[in-house]
């Protein structure tokens, strides 16, 4: 009982890393098995080989939740809201999809307006307007009854502050539809905003049944082989129980990429830094991070696959630019690489599986920088067939062809520094006092360049960089989370309040866990702002020394404090295990 | 080799570099500006825009988060340089007559010095909340002259070599409503310019100037080239579209306008002969807003990967006639025309468009919808988003803004907390698009009701004359603004009771192609 599995479920790759209780690391790649992600989980851990006996743990980052969000193939949602908010989904922040393509529309909402039911009640600021009948709850739950819906989605005005309308209606609810699910946007982000609220109630709602069933079905499989109950990673860098995990599934939307970005944060710890810069880059997008003082920048927001999702994940930006990325030649007649990309089917082509298009790895090989003739995953590389298609382009731009070759590739760099940029620079981060962690298949060839473009002096490629998400994930602690509306002014709040409320977020984030570590943050801004910060906070603070290092957080990133009192909108707990040793 | 891929050592494999490397610039001084202003419209509305331009005034990347202020800047660089500035000056100007749009918008220009040399130029332009005039916000009802808009500021050195000049920001701020705030953005527009400065300054040491030289002719040549491509591949056409304003600010007389459009050889020629001579009320514009409208209907019939330089207005031409409402002169009022006449322009370039056969888009909802509540010690201010219209690829979008605006709605939760109002309804206004093969997109309807004495300030448009469909598509449904349930003007100031109840409802866009028969 000793070896803890990390298993990372990628759209080409399953990838499995195992630490045993010496440290020792273990690597196993398998494809990807895309109508049933568990069956490439157990190949993986077949192909280690270890007893069952002898795993302690399984943890998972998946894309079940990316993917389904991405194919709209999620659950048939009713949603019930506020009449006369009923269009929120459709409303969104009134920003257009496209600022000249006048044409382009935002994803459809996960609900139309036919599955919309409108609630006769009405919460203000300052109190119950309409109160929210008990004929009226009957009538609502009937409505929803009749819409056969596979789960359903409060979400109503003011419910962060005054939860009692989406209770009321939540019971009305289960009597008339026993069996069926029912979500609370006063649960899943207890946070004022009704559109990004709604959004991500409405998202937690979609995804659910799917996951739950997903992940049954995995921890059944798992459980038949003598593995334990596996954990999953959250967006936010969090590791959950499957049985849980299952009722969050709005907070496992970016699984994966947060498992990098831990991953990376571990190896980075183990080497002796702090702050760093990552990138991970894949076959048809590259990942950038940031990590400060060895933790994983984590915020709330952000969208996946243009579905607004408030709530924590880690930071990472996603650029087009990868292994796969395309190049060609535009109507101008620049050099472009990617957006479009070969991806691993039909890849590059070298991989010889049906590739025309030259791509960036295309270019490495032309240029002598891959040499191995096999990569791992058993791909065979025909170098030949990379040289004549970039040999093709050369043509078609008049240039040799090293300098076309290098010249994809200082374009698929000018990308990449441009959002590594973006990460650091947007958060008041110099990145020349950062550590560039390159990893993921590609992450190797191009950190010294990206390095240089940014002004880094030291970069760390880890150890099993191909498979680093994996390791993250085998090493990373369980951590479970809360949070709730505050809505107060710092100044008004005495120590007592304060520690009654780290208290209350504490125990609910903990649960069954033993002894966690606690890291609570409160979400404050100046009153009247429409952004907020994430402060750190304990049992022994105070209003006052709560609004006094939001100033200073203030400072370090936009620099500069403002003459207004402090407000805190809303507080979040983490309840954090002990990670494994590398 | 071509000519076409190979432009003075210069070629086409290394202009995705530089043209990554310029936005990046452009983009980080956009970061700086938002990371250090104060205001929430510059912050969150992201009413802003930065640019950086090479030693000869020419524009090489722009950072632009709302259509308005594309390409309007090269303006405000030759009226600096016209002023014979030394290295490392920092300008401050809003002169529409000299190089800005309309007084809120302060433009900050510097020229950067490297050593005794001026190598380029970086520009911040920023919509401040208040710049004094005759009314806070600086968006007056009712101005008929220039200086009742507020400050008047023509290029002046706030920072001679990068010293500021204390007094002259001192007499700025003694005449703006909230000097703090007003100190706080300038500041983080002087800071945006200043890393400007210095990527642009690293890039050309990087780089060297005969090469840096050579990849600005061929980023603009490129622009350019993408430019004239598609209206190449538009052809010889020709097309003309007339519409009007609701009124100009102080009278409910229809103001009208007429463009004659002409595509020839990959060139687009606009004259506007026929419109309206200048008004007495605050919807005259300048040239520089009109060609702004022009860049971005230009802009929104390219790819959306064209990189913004100035490239893209070369093949533009424009002609007004004599005292025309689109080339406001002094002392004209201008603060409503930015918002609302920008609006019609783009409309009239659409339309004419069509007329000549091009597959553009139907008229979208062809106002902002500014509204304004003040009571007893605050302001509030928004703007709607209505329909866009129908388009040859599809349906038009509903409830977002169109043409020169893009910003965010307000939270009711957050509105509602922080003013004495209530938002009764938000929603959709279904059926308001045009019917047709394509429909418009719907309008939005949204009912406030206050809760304590105030007043509102309404400019609206498309109130009496609806947004057009195209090629046989039904026309958008107009929009309506009723007080308890009456209707009011689309331009008004009201006085309000607690319990009054005002509804806004944003037009439909005009539908696309006429819809098949059932």
């Amino acid at each position: 009982m000793t070896i803890s599995v990390g298993v990372d479920v990628g759209g080409t790759y399953t990838d499995l890393a195992a630490v045993d209780a010496s440290g020792r690391v273990a690597t196993r790649k398998v494809l990807s098995t895309p109508a049933d992600q568990s069956e490439g989980v157990a190949t993986a851990l077949r192909a280690l080989g270890a007893a069952p006996a002898s795993v302690s743990r399984v943890a998972h980052g998946t894309t079940v939740v990316t993917n389904l969000l991405l194919e709209r193939k999620g659950a048939r949602v009713a949603l019930c809201a506020t009449a006369g908010a009923t269009d929120l989904l459709e409303l969104r922040r009134q920003e257009r999809a496209g600022l000249y393509d006048l044409s382009l529309h935002h994803p459809a909402p996960l609900v139309d307006a036919a599955h919309v039911v409108a609630v006769n009640e009405r919460i203000s600021a300052r109190a119950r307007l309409i109160p929210l009948s008990a004929m009226e709850a009957e009538r609502v739950a009937e409505a929803v009854a009749a819409l056969q819906p596979d789960i359903v989605v409060l979400s109503l005005l003011h419910a962060y502050a005054d939860a009692s309308h989406e209770a009321i209606l939540a019971r009305a609810i289960a009597q008339a539809l026993p069996g069926v699910d029912v979500v609370c946007g006063s649960t899943v982000l207890p946070e004022i905003r009704e559109y990004e609220r709604t959004a991500t109630a409405v998202a937690e709602g979609y995804a659910r049944p799917r996951v739950r069933r997903y992940l049954e079905h995995l921890g059944a499989r798992l459980a038949e082989s003598g593995y334990p109950e596996p954990e999953v990673m959250t967006s936010g860098g969090g590791m959950l129980p499957a049985r849980e995990a299952a009722g969050r599934a709005a907070s496992l939307a970016l699984s994966g990429p947060a498992g990098g970005v831990v991953g990376a944060a571990a190896v980075l710890r183990a080497a002796g830094f702090g702050d760093a810069l990552t990138i991970d880059i894949g076959g048809t997008s590259a990942d950038a991070g940031l990590i400060l003082g060895g933790e994983p920048l984590v915020e709330p927001g952000g969208s996946v696959a243009g579905v607004p999702i408030a709530l924590p994940r880690v930071l990472v930006e996603t650029v087009s630019a990868g292994g796969g990325s395309i190049a060609w030649v535009d109507d101008g007649g620049a050099l472009r690489v990617g957006p479009h990309s070969a991806g691993a089917v039909p890849g590059p082509v070298a991989f010889g599986r049906g590739g025309t298009a030259p791509t960036v790895t295309d270019a490495h090989i032309a240029l002598g920088r891959l040499d191995a003739a096999e990569l791992s995953g058993g791909v065979q590389l025909d170098r030949a067939a990379a040289h004549a298609a970039i040999t093709k382009l050369a043509k078609q731009l008049g240039a040799a062809v090293p300098r076309t070759a290098e010249a994809i590739i200082a374009i698929a760099d000018a990308s990449m520094a441009r959002a590594l940029r973006r990460v650091s620079v947007e958060r008041g981060v110099d990145p020349r006092a950062c550590v560039l962690v390159a990893f993921g298949g590609g992450g190797p060839l191009h950190g010294c360049a990206l390095a240089d473009a940014l002004g880094m002096r030291r970069i760390l490629v880890p150890p099993h960089a191909g498979v680093l998400s994996a390791l993250g994930l085998a090493i990373a602690p369980e951590r479970r989370e809360a949070a709730q509306s505050v809505m107060q002014l710092a100044l008004s709040m005495k120590r007592p309040a304060v520690a009654g409320l780290f208290q209350q977020l504490s125990r609910a984030a903990a649960g069954r866990m033993q002894k966690p570590r606690i890291a609570a943050h409160a979400r404050a801004r100046y009153a009247g702002q429409g952004y907020e910060l994430d402060v750190p906070f304990t049992a022994r603070d105070t209003g006052a020394t709560i609004a006094a290092r939001f100033a200073a957080l203030h400072v370090g990133r936009y620099g500069f404090t403002l003459d207004r009192p402090v407000e805190v909108i809303a507080a979040r707990a983490a309840a954090i295990g002990k990670a494994r040793k590398l | 080799m071509s000519s076409r891929t190979r432009s003075r050592g210069f070629d086409a494999l290394g202009l995705s570099v530089m043209s990554n490397a310029v936005a990046m610039i452009a983009e980080e001084m956009g970061t700086v500006l938002e990371r250090g202003s104060l205001s929430p419209n510059i912050r969150e509305r992201r009413d802003a825009s930065s640019a950086i331009f090479d030693s000869g005034g020419r524009m090489i990347a722009q950072a632009a988060h709302i259509p308005v202020h594309l390409g309007a800047m090269p303006e405000s660089v030759r009226a600096v340089m016209a002023r014979k500035p030394a290295p490392g000056d920092v300008f401050l100007l809003n002169s529409p007559y000299d190089g800005g749009s309309h007084l809120p918008d302060l433009t900050m220009v510097e020229a950067v010095a490297e050593g005794s040399r001026i190598i380029g130029y970086t520009a911040v332009r920023a919509h401040h909340a208040d710049v004094g005039g005759m009314s806070p916000g600086s968006m007056p009802q009712g101005a008929t002259e220039l200086v009742q808009e507020g400050l008047h500021l023509p290029p002046i050195r706030l920072a001679p070599r990068g010293r500021l000049d204390d007094a002259l920001l001192e007499l700025v701020l003694a005449n703006v409503r909230t000097p703090a705030e007003r100190r706080g953005d300038l500041e983080a527009q002087r800071g945006a310019c200043a890393a400007g400065a210095a990527g642009w300054r690293m890039l050309l040491a990087r780089e060297g100037p005969s090469r840096m030289r050579a990849a600005c002719d061929a980023l603009l040549a490129y622009t350019e080239r993408r430019a004239r491509a598609r209206l190449l591949e538009i052809g010889d056409v020709e097309g003309r579209a007339d519409d009007i304003l609701e009124g100009d600010g102080v009278s409910d007389v229809p103001v009208p306008f007429a463009l004659r459009l002409r595509v020839r050889r990959g060139t687009l020629s606009l004259d506007f002969a026929g419109t309206s001579p200048r008004v007495r009320g605050n919807v005259n514009t300048v040239k520089a807003v009109v060609r702004a409208a022009a860049i971005f209907v230009l802009r929104s019939l390219l790819d959306d990967d064209v990189p913004t330089n100035e490239g893209i207005g070369r093949p533009i031409t424009i002609a007004t006639p004599d005292n025309c409402v689109l080339d406001a002169r002094w002392p004209s009022a201008v603060a409503a025309g930015n918002v609302e006449t920008s609006q019609r322009v783009t409309d009239l370039l659409f339309a004419a468009f069509a007329d000549a056969g091009v597959a553009v888009p139907a008229q979208g909802q062809g106002t902002m919808n500014n509204i304004t509540f003040g009571g007893d010690g605050w302001t509030f201010y928004e703007t709607l988003g209505g329909g866009q219209g129908g388009s040859p690829k599809g349906r038009g979008p509903s409830a977002v803004h169109v043409g020169m605006s893009n910003t965010r709605n307000t939270p009711i939760e957050s509105l509602e907390r922080s003013y004495p109002m209530e938002i009764a309804e938000y929603t959709i206004r279904r059926g308001s698009g045009g019917n047709g093969l394509h429909a418009g997109g719907d309008g939005v309807l949204r009912r406030y009701r206050v809760l304590e004495r105030c007043t509102v300030t309404l400019v609206t448009e498309r109130r009496t004359r609806a947004p057009r469909g195209a090629l046989g598509g039904m026309d958008g449904a107009m929009g309506i603004n009723r007080l308890n349930g009456t209707p009011i003007p689309p331009k008004c100031r009201m006085e309000l009771a607690p319990g009054d109840v005002v509804t806004i409802e944003t037009p439909g866009g005009g539908g696309w192609g006429a819809a098949p028969a059932r």
